[in-house]
């Protein structure tokens, strides 16, 4: 099952739900990424990882995270493989693969998932969409390489997702 | 002239194409932590022991590129290990180091947030280690 904290923090465990069993956490933690798999995926580690790193190192971001509800799958088309993070307000679980129930699903290749990971932070917290990274997001969408399932509903969901993911 | 794999003559090749990269000077502007390349032995390629590349990078410029132990390597602030076919696959262009990463093929140790805000200087890297002509030990 699950494995891993990441900030040690008061609290009790967060429990699974949906049908699927709970992660567990190490002791003494409440954990704010966790892992579904035993194994998590490389791909798994390095987006817990990241997310991880820039939720302890921005307020901005943590309260981001502490307010952020919703499964995101990020599928990467050139290496054949995905995750699904699901936000529960103040902890994530990183799971292998995409799962059900995802309010979006972003689809490209890994140099754009950098890209995505790369862009800046405007006026009121919206991603910069006008420097040479954004640019590049944008012509990708434009061309279909980069394809985001739910985008038009949850468009919040999607700039909120790319405050806490950027590492700018 | 092809130069041994991984050895000081490769390591100033690297150097050398490096600092004639005009993308890694201005991607790696702002750059000011040591990089290691761990490269595990696979005897079976005739490369027998592991190889530690200690990279001294500092603002867009590779001050020094040494090979030496593993361990070396190891101490830096960035270590990205990964046995020795992998890095031919990396260095012949058969393997995206982005991808490796992600696939877990290349395995890296260090801050994450501060490695993908230089992704391009890394994949400007990467390019200039396919610029030099290698004699593989496993192609002899």
């Amino acid at each position: 099952m699950a494995r891993r904290k990441v900030k040690a923090k008061q609290g009790g465990a967060p429990g699974g739900s949906r049908g699927e069993a709970a992660p567990k956490l190490d002791v003494d933690s409440r954990a704010e990424v966790l892992y579904a798999d035993d194994e998590p995926s490389a791909f798994a580690s390095m987006l817990g990882g990241l997310i991880e790193a820039n939720v302890r190192s921005n307020a901005g971001k943590e309260r981001d995270f502490d307010s952020l509800k919703a499964r995101v799958g990020i599928w990467v088309t050139d290496i054949d493989e995905g995750v699904t993070l699901d936000f529960k307000g103040g902890h994530l679980v990183v799971h292998n693969g995409l799962k059900p129930r995802r309010k979006l699903t972003i689809r490209t290749d890994a140099d754009t998932v950098m890209s995505l990971s790369n862009l800046k932070i405007g006026l009121f917290g919206l991603p910069v969409y006008y420097d040479e990274v954004g640019r590049g997001v944008a012509f990708k969408l434009l061309q279909g390489k980069l394809k985001i399932e739910g985008l038009l509903p949850n468009i919040t969901t999607l700039n909120t997702v790319t405050r806490i993911f950027s590492v700018q | 002239m092809a130069v041994k794999a991984f050895s000081n003559e490769w390591a100033k090749a690297f150097k050398d194409e490096v600092n004639k990269s005009s993308v890694y000077k201005t991607a790696g502007k702002g750059w000011k932590w040591t990089v290691g390349l761990v490269v595990e032995a696979e005897p079976a390629n005739h490369f027998p022991e592991a190889k530690g590349i200690v990279m001294d990078l500092f603002d867009g410029e590779a001050r020094d590129i040494k090979v030496g132990a593993a361990s070396d390597a190891q101490k830096c602030d960035f270590v990205i290990t990964a046995p020795y076919t992998r890095w031919k696959e990396v260095a012949t262009n058969q393997l995206d180091a982005t991808k490796g990463m992600l696939q877990g093929k290349l395995k890296l140790k260090g801050d994450l947030p501060t490695i993908v805000r230089y992704t391009k200087a890394s994949q400007e890297m990467t390019l200039c280690t396919t610029r030099i002509p290698v004699e593989w030990p496993d192609e002899k």
